[in-house]
């Protein structure tokens, strides 16, 4: 066999540039396949604001607390197995309403399915997952946080988690309990130490508690940053209480996920917590229900006006608005749909019915505080999106209520919708410190 | 100068007309004609004295019967109409308040279709609205001030991020109105907003200079005395003490001293919790102390003891009080508040001040009283009760007996308590539980071991006649929870009355059949331990 130089080097350069465009072409495919990690942080501007970046694009967080259990269901159900995949109906009427995010207060009990929730939702609507862990707020008989066995094994089930999912592009970021600061102040579930139990001065017992819980929570904070670089980390804590005691304790959280029941507003949480404990907020369950206790019967505009102020607050506060505090992320409503195991969890029968009684009382919800002993809070009404006992696509159909309208409204146009409601005060007003970060526009999020 | 006029009028016809448009549907002939009238003096006012005032009334004649978006058609018809004053800041002012009442209106009234579709521009106008009456007009106009006023209103209602920085806008600008300015009309109106929204500290700051401006104006003493319970009256009491205050510094330095000390306990009296109308027991006590200060403690009749001890107990101020009432049991022996003064000595030093031995002394003398009033009754309960507790039960059971043997027929409800106790012993059953409780947390001196102060509780009206409804109320305090409901449980002991409340309740109506003094007894407990206790007394006249 003759090869003249030439032509050798012609078919060379053919085969060379065929291999070439071979290997391009399948690293591109490649790179369209695997999965690629969000970089999701929070970036600190010069003036204190506060704003979640993901991909190198500021997010707000524009969530729901997501638990979508069918009606005669109960907590126990594991949803994220559900075969009729709940979650495909949802994402799409999700995204149509402007959600980006979902927030779900535990992962279930298979990596495989959970994977495939937060797949789907990301893949098919861009929506992303705060992911939660209870850090054993639950357990029997009570989350002893004094102890050092029990320490290890709920941060191995957190460690366990994040080491699970950090590589799912859909994850937001994490949330460490949910409230459990009130087991520190002893009346929802109280634990002790021997160190506590010889502390013969409650409030100091109390401190002593939420010194221990909140170094607790930081140490897990470290490890996960640790083992995910690419994640914030936030605390999920039911209002402001403890703060004080975890800005000394907790340091190395990323944010803080306020669980806040105010009513109409937030009152001055923004401040409040500029001023205890600096870091980004994301009010991470908030809401109203829509059941009028006092006439008795299902009230949508009710829900939907505490949900759209709460809402015209949240963006007051985002960064780069000059006059709020800057501090805040956005937030995640409680919750996306109604939920009709709650008010009796223990009886069977009651999970299929949509019970009307009230567990708690809230005056900051005042269309029906008159109602008979105050109780006003309807847990099983909080869904923007109603529950029918009709079945389509498998699921209970769902029936959005009028918050969901109305808030789809207000995301459109958020900035038209709050435009205008700070007035140039020309006499002697204070202005807040200027901005001297780099600024940058608020677009609308995907 | 006739065909001026005729012109004149026919402009104020045309313009009148497009009042009635708004005005017709609901408005009465008699509210027409005059909305017509107002606006006519709008027309051809020739300064901008009782502008404002018309303005308000054509204000209140709308938006009474909700009709703001006539209101703000009207006000749109009135712009340039009048071409000696600039009615641009008016128009604008009364637009914004319209947008803001209108806002309010819809949530009150729940009218949320408007309220959501219209909603968000209703807010935007308020702002801009009566951002441009701030533009058009200086600090030196009242208009301004409202306008300033309206603003922070309206963040304070959202509880914005805005309403701290437009509060101090507003507290700015009527400083500086208040130098320029002698009306001091205005300086109360924002007062009274501030105080409506419980900015009391701000209030009574502009209350002040407001004062000052009523002073500086040369009333008498006696004048100033009459604005002042004026205020009383209305239930004003920031503004009443400001007055007073005023009022007590001229009289000090002008009334001979036996004057100025009737002024005073008239004064005192007037605030005192043992007041008729509305009171104030802490401005009460700073008169009190006043008199004490000018003509010492020795002054102090009986009825004057009793006030200030009466209202010292009512202000929780225990200490001050059971001394008081110490007082009055030693000076007055035989007075008319004797028996009540010696009870309640007993009872605060027992149970708020943990001193059972000085306590149960101020029982043992009550007791020997020959007469049998309804706190001599009581005391010997007391004592009885104390040697229950402390399981001394043949000494307990002998002041029960003694009890039952000096009420005969009267005093139903102490013996009826007593007959309880007395059947626990014969029967060997524990004392009730939830007086048990109530005494052991009162009494066993681990009271460090409570949430102290996290229980309040009230009984109102404190003074009541036999028969009479009482409303006996508690709340606790910092019971953080979150969304987990904290079941809680009330034990309620002692003198309740005919109500029967279960431990679910936190507050229950009751009636007495009984004169003297009732002593309420609460124990909270949560489902992880007990929150705290407390007790309170009401006086059954």
């Amino acid at each position: 066999m003759f090869f003249r130089p030439g032509r050798e080097r012609k078919v060379m350069r053919k085969i060379y540039s065929g291999i070439f465009l071979l290997l391009i072409t399948a690293f591109i495919m490649g790179m369209g396949k695997a999965p690629v990690v969000s970089k999701v942080y929070i970036r600190k501007f010069d003036n204190g604001h506060y704003q979640l970046i993901v991909n190198k694009r500021p997010y707000i967080i524009k969530g729901v607390c997501y638990s979508p259990r069918p009606i005669g269901k109960n907590h126990e159900f594991d949803w994220w197995s559900d075969p009729n995949k709940p979650w495909i109906t949802d994402g799409r009427l999700m995204k149509a309403m402007g959600i980006n995010t979902i927030r779900v207060y535990q992962t279930g009990q298979n990596p495989d399915d959970v994977k495939k929730v937060i797949r789907d939702l990301y893949n098919l609507y861009g929506i992303r997952v705060i992911l939660g862990h209870w850090v054993g707020y639950w357990e029997y008989p009570c989350p002893l946080y004094g102890d050092k066995d029990f320490q290890d094994k709920i941060k191995k089930e957190v460690l366990d988690m994040v080491s699970l999912y950090k590589d799912e592009p859909g994850v937001l970021f994490w949330v460490l309990g949910n409230e459990n600061n009130y087991s520190c102040w002893g009346h929802v579930n109280p634990w002790s130490s021997d160190d506590i139990d010889k502390e013969p001065d409650p409030q100091k017992q109390k401190i002593m508690r939420a010194k221990i819980y909140y170094s607790y929570i930081n140490s897990i904070a470290k490890e996960i940053h640790a083992l995910d670089p690419n994640h914030p980390v936030a605390l999920g804590n039911g209002e402001l209480i403890g703060l004080d005691i975890a800005a000394g304790a907790c340091v190395d959280i990323d944010l803080i996920g306020c669980i806040i029941y105010r009513g109409k507003t937030f009152g001055n949480l923004f401040r409040s917590l500029k001023a205890t404990f600096d870091k980004p907020v994301a009010i991470i369950e908030f809401g109203a229900d829509a059941y009028d206790a006092l006439l008795k019967k299902e009230d949508q505009n009710m829900q939907a006006f505490f949900l759209e102020s709460q809402w015209r607050q949240i963006y007051q506060n985002l960064a780069n608005d000059k006059e709020g505090v800057g501090n805040c992320l956005g937030g995640t409503i409680f919750e996306w749909t109604d939920e009709w195991w709650k008010y009796n969890e223990s009886d069977p029968q009651g999970w299929g019915v949509h019970d009307t009684e009230s567990n708690w009382s809230n005056g900051s919800y005042y269309f029906d505080i008159t109602a008979p002993k105050n109780m006003n809070m309807n847990e099983e009404w909080f869904g923007i999106v109603a529950l029918s006992d009709k079945i389509e696509d498998g699921i209970n159909k769902r029936l959005p209520r009028k918050a969901y309208y109305v808030l789809r409204e207000f995301w459109r146009n958020p900035y038209r919708k709050i435009k205008g409601q700070k007035p140039k005060w020309t006499y002697k007003a204070k202005k807040t410190e200027k901005i001297r970060g780099q600024k940058i526009e608020l677009k609308s999020q995907p | 100068m006739k065909k001026k006029y005729a012109s004149q009028a026919i402009r104020i016809t045309i313009i009148t007309s497009a009042l009635f448009l708004f005005s017709s549907a609901n408005a009465g002939a008699k509210e027409e004609g005059r909305v017509n009238a107002l606006a006519g003096q709008i027309i051809e006012a020739k300064s901008e004295a009782g502008l404002l005032s018309y303005f308000e009334e054509l204000k209140e004649l709308y938006t009474r019967e909700g009709k703001f978006t006539d209101f703000l058609g009207a006000l749109k018809a009135l712009s340039g109409k009048n071409k000696a004053i600039a009615l641009g800041p008016f128009i604008d002012y009364y637009s914004a308040y319209a947008r803001y009442s209108q806002l309010k209106y819809l949530e009150e009234t729940q009218g949320w279709d408007e309220y959501f579709s219209k909603g968000n521009d209703y807010r935007t106008q308020i702002v801009e609205y009566a951002q441009k009456a701030i533009d058009e007009t200086t600090v030196k106009d009242a208009l301004n001030i409202y306008a300033r006023l309206l603003i922070w209103r309206f963040h304070k209602d959202q509880e914005d991020v805005f309403s701290e920085e437009a509060l101090t806008d507003l507290m700015s600008a009527i400083t500086e109105y208040a130098r320029e300015s002698k009306d001091m009309g205005a300086i109360k109106d924002i007062a009274d907003a501030l105080l409506s929204y419980n900015e009391k500290a701000k209030a009574r700051q502009l209350y002040g200079i407001y004062v000052q401006g009523v002073v500086s104006s040369g009333l008498k003493e006696e004048k100033i005395k009459e604005i002042a319970y004026e205020f009383y009256q209305k239930g004003n009491l920031e503004l009443a003490e400001s007055l007073y205050d005023v009022y007590i510094e001229m009289a000090m330095k002008s009334y001979p001293k036996e004057k100025l000390l009737t002024e005073l306990l008239d004064i005192g009296s007037l605030f005192s919790s043992l007041s008729s109308g509305p009171n104030d027991p802490v401005y009460a006590e700073k008169i009190f102390k006043k008199i004490e200060e000018i003509a010492g403690k020795d002054s102090f009749t009986e009825e004057l003891i009793y006030l200030r001890a009466f209202n010292l107990e009512k202000m929780k101020a225990y200490q001050e009080a059971k001394d008081l009432y110490a007082e009055l049991t030693v000076r007055y022996p035989e007075g008319t508040h004797a028996d009540e003064a010696n009870f309640k000595t007993g009872m605060i030093l027992i149970y708020t001040l943990g001193d059972i031995k000085t306590g149960r002394e101020y029982f043992e003398k009550l007791s020997q009283k020959e007469h049998a009033s309804p706190q001599v009754i009581s005391s010997i309960y007391q004592l009885g009760l104390l040697s229950q507790w402390q399981e001394k039960y043949e000494a307990a059971k002998e002041y029960y007996n003694k009890l039952l043997l000096r009420v005969g027929e009267d005093f139903p409800e102490t013996a009826a308590l007593a007959k309880k106790r007395l059947n626990e012993i014969d029967s060997g059953k524990p004392m009730e539980y939830s007086l048990k409780t109530f005494m052991d947390l009162s009494l066993k001196n681990e009271t460090q071991l409570l949430e102290a102060n996290r229980v309040e509780l009230n009984t109102s009206p404190y003074i009541v006649k036999k028969d009479q409804g009482v409303l006996i109320s508690s709340v606790p305090y910092g019971i953080e929870s979150g969304c987990v409901q904290v079941e809680m449980q009330y034990l309620w002991s002692g003198h309740i009355g005919t109500a029967e409340p279960s431990p679910e309740q936190a507050s229950f109506n009751t009636t007495y059949n009984q004169r003297g003094t009732k002593e309420i007894n609460l124990v909270v407990v949560s489902p992880t331990g007990v929150i705290d206790r407390n007790i309170d007394m009401a006086d059954v006249r």
